[in-house]
């Protein structure tokens, strides 16, 4: 479904990911993990169209979106939810969720979808006009995920979701992921916390220094010596 | 008396909002000081003298006028400022100079550099009498006006899709695109937004002083530029109660100080903003803007 062939990104001299491959099919979750700085962040970022390749292509659905404004790659549906969440703080709930939909849905299908997602997300509804800012952590994440999710998107592109939450939080947010997946959503996940990734992947690829380390099956990730040494402390 | 001198007060204010009001909806979205913004009241005032002279009856060439503001503010986006994009901040604020030169010099050599009179209904420099006091039609005008227009701003910003995406953008504009909300549509908003306030806010302008010429919007919109800063820049409301609080002082000022004073009026001025901006550096009502822009 989508697919990363020899992407590169520089900012300025520094190259901060180098001949990245990855595919992600239909209904899958893949993980992309790695240390602090290894790329993740930016491959996510050059996917969702926030930052510029330096050379390699991106194909989403066998259409090219290397290079296309972001708002263009929003509208093929993929949606980005953004590191540290980056909910609109100044905004109500309902605004929020409002803007996810715009300009993807009619007003009539956003009022379905939004009524989804207040019955995926309850906490939601209860702080339905509440702005953004005042909710805790672990609810802006919610607000975030659901924020995307109004796009009815075809495929999630989540950077960290854990970061940052309550041990408890962090549960519930995985648990999610995994009912999405189960509800056919296919999804590319970033997260630093690679054991837990790996749980919940199907595929997973791990970058060091901008580099692909390592790729294969979750099982495989999580069994090699690699990853085990390197992020599972074993 | 003292009537008076609070109408006029917040008639003043309320033009000063205005022009804030659209220097702030720009900056908040693209981060621009744009100093052609007296330049398109100017082209509002020269659009309305023309319609005039064409024979157009008062409300419709008003409203020729405030349209042609709102146009031309798309045009400058449109040439001069969306092939800056992503430009340094310093280079931008260069282009809107530019263009207010140039504009400026357009005007001076196309029409004329002496002011042109404007030939205002009579009925707007009438008064109203209440008891013994008199109340100019004007300023009572000017006052319903800039509050109307408030109002419908803030309907805008508040129940439609577009106006809350520019909320959003304020705050961060790359999550609004990642919603797939094109940018150039939340840009040129702004800047329309923006042309139909100085639009306004030029008729009103004009209203009290019945001639236009090429220099026209320059202190107004130095005002309101001081007006958005004690506000908080990029902030519409800190725009609007900078705006007014500018307004009153200044007519505050002129109504008090005695007369060998009255040349350092705007030196007072200026050092009251430098005082609020000494106690709150921000302005009086900050703008929200998260940590990635």
């Amino acid at each position: 479904m989508l697919s990363v062939e020899g992407l590169s990104i520089r900012y300025g001299e520094v190259e901060a990911v180098r001949r990245v491959d990855l595919t992600v099919g239909r209904g899958e979750i893949v993980a992309l993990v790695g240390a602090n700085g290894a790329g993740k962040s930016s491959t996510l970022g050059a996917i969702a169209g926030l930052v510029p390749a330096a050379s390699g292509k991106v194909f989403f659905d066998s259409g090219e979106i290397t290079g296309l404004a972001p708002e263009t790659i929003a509208r093929r549906g993929i949606s980005l939810v953004p590191e540290g969440r980056r909910i609109f703080a100044s905004l109500s709930v309902a605004d929020n969720l409002r803007l996810g939909g715009a300009a993807h849905l009619s007003p009539a299908a956003a009022k379905t979808q939004e009524e989804e997602m207040l019955q995926l997300f309850p906490i939601l509804r209860r702080y339905y006009r509440s702005k953004g800012g005042n909710l805790s952590g672990g609810e802006q994440q919610m607000l975030a995920i659901a924020r995307a999710l109004m796009a009815k998107p075809r495929m999630l592109l989540l950077d960290e979701p854990s970061l940052g939450l309550a041990p408890q939080m962090i549960d519930t947010v995985f648990d999610l992921i995994a009912e999405l997946r189960e509800n056919g959503l296919t999804i590319l996940l970033v997260e630093q916390n690679v054991a837990l990734a790996l749980e919940i992947a199907d595929r997973a690829t791990a970058l060091a220094n901008g580099e692909v380390a390592l790729a294969g099956t979750a099982k495989e990730l999580a069994a090699s010596d690699l990853v085990r040494q390197a992020y599972l402390g074993a | 008396m003292v009537m008076q001198q609070i109408i006029n007060a917040i008639s003043l204010g309320g033009i000063y909002a205005l022009l804030a009001l659209g220097l702030a909806v720009v900056f908040s979205i693209v981060g621009l000081i744009n100093f052609a913004h007296g330049e398109l009241m100017t082209v509002s005032g020269y659009a309305l003298l023309a319609s005039l002279l064409f024979g157009l009856p008062f409300p419709a060439a008003v409203l020729v006028a405030i349209a042609c503001g709102a146009f031309a503010a798309l045009a400058m986006e449109r040439v001069a400022f969306r092939p800056m994009r992503g430009a340094s901040v310093t280079s931008l604020l260069l282009t809107s100079f530019a263009i207010s030169s140039l504009l400026k010099v357009l005007f001076q050599n196309g029409v004329s550099a002496r002011p042109q009179a404007v030939a205002m209904p009579d009925w707007m420099t009438g008064a109203f009498f209440i008891g013994d006091m008199t109340v100019g039609v004007g300023p009572v005008i000017s006052i319903t006006v800039s509050i109307v227009a408030l109002i419908a701003l803030q309907m805008f910003l508040r129940r439609t899709v577009t106006g809350t995406a520019m909320r959003a953008a304020a705050e961060d504009f790359n999550v609004v695109r990642l919603m797939g909300i094109p940018a150039n549509r939340i840009i040129a908003t702004a800047f329309v937004l923006s042309g139909l306030l100085a639009g306004l806010a030029a008729m009103l302008w004009i209203a009290q002083r019945a001639s236009v010429d090429p220099l026209m919007g320059f202190t107004p919109v130095l005002k309101a530029f001081i007006a958005a800063v004690v506000g908080g820049l990029g902030s519409l409301p800190g725009a609007v109660a900078g705006g007014f609080l500018l307004g009153v002082i200044e007519v505050l000022l002129q109504a008090t100080l005695p007369v060998g004073l009255a040349p350092y009026r705007d030196a007072m001025v200026l050092s009251g903003v430098i005082a609020v901006l000494l106690v709150r550096p921000e302005g009086l009502i900050p703008a929200v803007r998260s940590q990635h822009n």
